[in-house]
C-alpha cells in the first residue's frame, strides 16, 4: 500500500530532474509549435491550389508541387519529430530519475538549434526547388547527414540514462522510448543511404514508402505510446492495468513493423510476394492496437469522466482513438480487393495526415499540456482556449479524414474505370478539396490558441495562482481534475 | 532488463530525503506512478487477435506463392484494359464478324449434341453439316430448316437418314443468324462471292416467309431453289454496317 501522492523531497527531486531538462524541452516545444503553424499555413495554401491552380500560377514557388512537400516535411520533421524528441526527453529523466547534465543539456540545445537550421534550410529549399520529390524525405539530398547527426546527439543521451538509471525495474514507456530513439536512425540512414546511391529506382520508391510506414510505425506510434502509457496512469491516479499487455504492443511493434510499407505500390513491378507480406504485417499490427486500447480502458475504467476536465488526458486518449482508426483504415488499405482502388488517390494523403497530426500531434498536446507547466513554473492561461484547441483540432483532423477517405474512394473509382477520361477523376475530386482546405482552416485555427498559450508560457507570462487549467472549470478553482469530476482519489495496492 | 512490474520500485521519485519544499503546485500535485498490473488478456480481446490473425493470413494470399517471378496479383486488376485480356472488353476492338462468329460459336452448342464439335454429324444417325448440300448452297434452305426443322427421311451427301431435327424458332432472329453464318463460314463449301454471312434481317425475313408453316419434309424442302439466298443486306465484315 502507498500513498498517492507525493513526498515533499519526492517533489523536490522531481523539480530539479525538471529544471535540468528545461531548456531543451522548452526550445524543442515552442520552435516545434512555430514549425506546426508554418507547416498549417502551407498545409491550407496546398489546399487551396489544389482547388484554384491558376492562384499565383505565374510563380513557381507557389506550385503544389513545392508547397505539399515543403508542408508535410515540415510537419513531421519541424513539429512532429521535434515535438517528439522534446517529450522523448522529458519522459525519460523523469522515469530513469537521472537528469541532464550541463554539459548534455548544451549538447541538446546545440543540436537542437542545428535541427531547427536544417529543417528551416530544408523547408526553404524545396520551396526554391531543390527539393528531391522523395515524400517525407524531400529536403535536399546534402541535409539529411545534418539531421541524422542532430538527432543523434539528441536522443543518444537516453540510453545512458536508461543504463543508470535510479529507478529499479523498466517502466513501459521507456521501452518504447528506448525503440524509437534507435529504430528512427536506422531507418532514417537506409532509405536515405540506398535512395541517395544508385538503387533501382524501383526499389527507390519502394524504399520510401517502407521509410513513411516505418516512420509512422516505428516513430510516431511507440513515442505515442509512452506517452500515453504515462499520462493515463498519471492522471487516472492508478497502475497501468497489464504490464505484459503492454509489452506484447511494444513487441508486435518492434517484430513487425519493419516489414510494412511496400503494400503503397501493390500491383507495382515488385515480387508480388513484397506488397502481400508489408500487407500483412500491417494488418497483423492490429494486435498492438487491441493490447493497447484494451490497457487504457481498462485503467481508466470507471474513471474516465476524467476526460472531460483533464486536457491532458482528454489529446492522449483521443490520440489513441485515432492511432486504432489509424491501424483499422491502414489495414483496409492493404486489403488488395480494397487497396486497389485506395492507392495513388487522395486517401493517402487523409492517412498520412491521420498518422501525423492524429494520433501523434494529439497525444504530443496532451503531454504538452502535462509538462509545460511543470518545467515553466507557471499554469495554462485558459481552460476555455484548450477546449477550443482540442476541438477545433478534431473536427479538423476527422474532416480531413473522412473528405479524403470518401473522395478517395470515389477519384479510385474514377481511376479504374477505362471508360472514364482521367480529367473526370480529378474534377470529381474537387467537391472533397474543398473540404480539406475547410480542414486545414479549422486546424489553423485550433492552433492559433496553442501557439499563443505556449507562447505565454515561454516568456513566463502564464498563470501564476494555484490549481491546475482545466477544462469546463474555473481555473485553479479545484485542485485536481478528480475533484472536478467528482471523483475520489483510490488507494491502490 | 527486468521484466518483473514488480521490480518496478519508487518510479516517478517516491523516495529520498526530507527537505523544505516551496515548489510550484503542478510538481506537488502529481500523483506518484505506481508498477504496472499483471492482468492477462481479457477473452473478446482475445477473439479480436484471432481475427486479425486470419485478416492478416488473407492478405498473405496475394503473395501467389512468394515466388520472386510472380509479380501479378489475383484479382489487382481493377478493371480488364479493352483489348489486353478479359473477354467482354476484348470484343469491343475486334472485327465485327469475330464477334458475330463467337455468338454463332455459341448458340452452336444446341447443335453439337448431333452434329458435333467437327459439324460431321454421327454416321447413319446424325446427317453432315461439312459437305452438306444444304448447307453449302442458298441461305434460304439453311433459314427455312432452322426456323421449321425437318423430319426424315431425307438424303445429304448421298446418304439417307431418317431423323427429326427440330425447329429453332424459338432463338431470336440475331441468334439464328448468328449460328447461320458459324456453320456457313466454318463448315460449309461456300459459293463464289459468298461470304456467307446471315444477318439478323435476312433471318427475319426467313422467319415472315416460313414461319407457322409446321415442320418441313424433304420434298417441301426441295421446292426451295437450291441457290435462293435470303433478301437482306450484305454488310461490311468489320464494321456491321450493311455496304451498296
Amino acid at each position: 500500500m502507498s500513498d498517492l501522492n507525493a513526498t515533499s523531497e519526492d517533489i523536490l527531486e522531481r523539480a530539479e530532474i525538471d529544471k535540468s531538462v528545461r531548456f531543451p524541452v522548452m526550445l524543442f516545444f515552442t520552435s516545434a509549435a512555430v514549425w506546426l503553424f508554418v507547416a498549417t499555413a502551407l498545409g491550407f495554401l496546398s489546399s487551396l491550389k489544389l482547388a484554384v491552380p491558376t492562384m499565383f500560377q505565374d510563380m513557381p514557388i507557389f506550385g503544389y508541387g513545392r508547397l505539399f512537400p515543403a508542408h508535410m516535411n515540415a510537419l513531421v520533421y519541424g513539429w512532429a519529430m521535434q515535438a517528439g524528441m522534446g517529450v522523448i526527453l522529458w519522459i525519460m529523466v523523469r522515469l530513469t530519475r537521472v537528469g541532464l547534465g550541463r554539459l548534455q543539456s548544451t549538447c541538446v540545445i546545440v543540436a537542437g538549434h542545428v535541427w531547427n537550421f536544417a529543417v528551416g534550410l530544408g523547408t526553404f529549399g524545396i520551396i526554391f526547388g531543390a527539393g528531391r520529390s522523395l515524400p517525407w524525405l524531400d529536403f535536399p539530398a546534402w541535409l539529411w547527414p545534418l539531421l541524422g547527426a542532430s538527432y543523434l546527439l539528441i536522443t543518444i543521451w537516453v540510453i545512458p540514462m536508461y543504463r543508470v538509471r535510479r529507478a529499479g525495474g523498466v517502466y513501459v514507456s521507456e521501452l518504447f522510448i528506448i525503440g524509437a530513439a534507435v529504430w528512427f536512425p536506422w531507418i532514417f540512414i537506409t532509405a536515405n543511404v540506398f535512395i541517395g546511391n544508385g538503387a533501382a529506382p524501383v526499389m527507390a520508391a519502394g524504399t520510401n514508402a517502407w521509410f513513411i510506414s516505418n516512420l509512422i510505425y516505428f516513430w510516431f506510434a511507440p513515442v505515442s505510446l509512452a506517452v500515453a502509457y504515462y499520462i493515463v496512469p498519471k492522471i487516472a491516479g492508478r497502475p497501468i492495468y497489464s504490464y505484459p499487455l503492454a509489452k506484447m504492443a511494444f513487441w508486435a511493434l518492434a517484430i513487425l513493423a519493419g516489414w510494412t510499407g511496400f503494400q503503397r505500390f501493390m500491383g507495382g513491378p515488385f515480387p508480388a510476394w513484397m506488397p502481400a507480406i508489408s500487407g500483412a504485417a500491417s494488418v497483423f499490427i492490429l494486435i498492438a492496437v487491441i493490447a493497447t486500447a484494451t490497457n487504457l480502458l481498462m485503467t481508466l475504467r470507471g474513471r474516465s469522466r476524467l476526460w472531460e476536465f483533464s486536457p491532458s488526458l482528454r489529446f492522449t486518449m483521443f490520440g489513441m482513438f485515432l492511432l486504432a482508426m489509424y491501424g483499422v483504415l491502414a489495414g483496409l488499405n492493404a486489403y488488395f480487393p480494397v487497396g486497389k482502388y485506395l492507392q495513388f488517390s487522395h486517401f493517402l494523403v487523409g492517412l498520412d495526415t491521420l498518422a501525423v497530426y492524429g494520433f501523434f500531434s494529439m497525444t504530443i498536446f496532451g503531454a504538452m499540456y502535462f509538462i509545460v507547466p511543470r518545467i515553466t513554473g507557471c499554469e495554462w492561461v485558459s481552460g476555455g482556449m484548450i477546449r477550443w484547441h482540442f476541438w477545433l483540432s478534431a473536427y479538423g483532423i476527422l474532416t480531413v479524414v473522412l473528405v479524403m477517405l470518401v473522395g478517395g474512394i470515389a477519384q479510385g473509382g474514377n481511376m479504374a474505370d477505362y471508360a472514364t477520361r482521367f480529367g473526370l477523376s480529378v474534377e470529381n475530386s474537387q467537391g472533397y478539396v474543398i473540404g480539406r482546405i475547410l480542414a486545414w482552416l479549422l486546424i489553423g485555427i485550433s492552433n492559433l490558441w496553442f501557439v499563443y498559450q505556449m507562447g505565454l508560457m515561454f516568456i513566463g507570462r502564464g498563470r501564476k495562482t494555484e490549481g491546475p487549467t482545466l477544462i469546463h472549470v474555473e481555473p485553479g478553482s479545484v485542485a485536481t481534475s478528480e475533484a472536478a469530476a467528482g471523483l475520489t482519489s483510490e488507494e491502490v495496492v | 532488463m527486468s521484466s518483473d512490474p514488480n521490480s518496478d520500485q519508487n518510479l516517478d521519485y517516491n523516495s529520498g530525503k526530507t527537505s523544505v519544499v516551496d515548489m510550484h503546485d503542478a510538481v506537488k500535485r502529481e500523483r506518484v506512478l505506481m508498477p504496472a498490473g499483471k492482468e492477462q488478456m481479457g477473452m473478446l480481446a482475445m477473439v479480436l487477435c484471432a481475427m486479425i490473425l486470419i485478416c492478416g493470413g488473407i492478405v498473405l494470399g496475394n503473395s501467389n506463392g512468394f515466388k520472386d517471378s510472380i509479380y501479378a496479383h489475383d484479382g489487382y486488376v481493377p478493371e480488364p484494359r479493352p483489348g489486353e485480356g478479359g473477354d467482354a472488353a476484348a470484343e469491343d476492338n475486334s472485327p465485327w464478324i469475330d464477334k458475330w462468329m463467337k455468338g454463332g460459336k455459341k448458340v452452336y452448342q444446341n447443335c453439337k449434341l448431333c452434329h458435333q464439335d467437327s459439324g460431321m454429324g454421327a454416321p447413319g444417325q446424325y446427317p453432315p453439316l461439312a459437305g452438306s448440300e444444304w448447307v453449302d448452297g442458298g441461305t434460304k434452305r439453311v433459314g427455312a430448316i432452322l426456323i421449321n426443322g425437318i423430319n426424315g427421311p431425307f438424303t445429304v451427301a448421298g446418304q439417307s437418314y431418317n431423323q427429326l431435327m427440330p425447329a429453332w424458332s424459338a432463338l431470336n432472329d440475331e441468334k439464328l443468324a448468328q449460328v447461320a453464318t458459324y456453320i456457313r463460314r466454318t463448315y460449309g463449301a461456300l459459293p463464289e462471292g459468298d461470304d456467307g454471312v446471315v444477318t439478323a434481317e435476312m433471318m427475319k425475313a426467313a422467319r415472315e416467309e416460313f414461319g407457322g408453316k409446321g415442320i418441313w419434309d424433304e420434298a417441301g424442302l426441295l421446292a426451295i431453289p437450291e441457290d435462293a439466298m435470303l433478301e437482306g443486306a450484305k454488310v461490311d465484315l468489320l464494321t456491321g454496317e450493311p455496304v451498296q
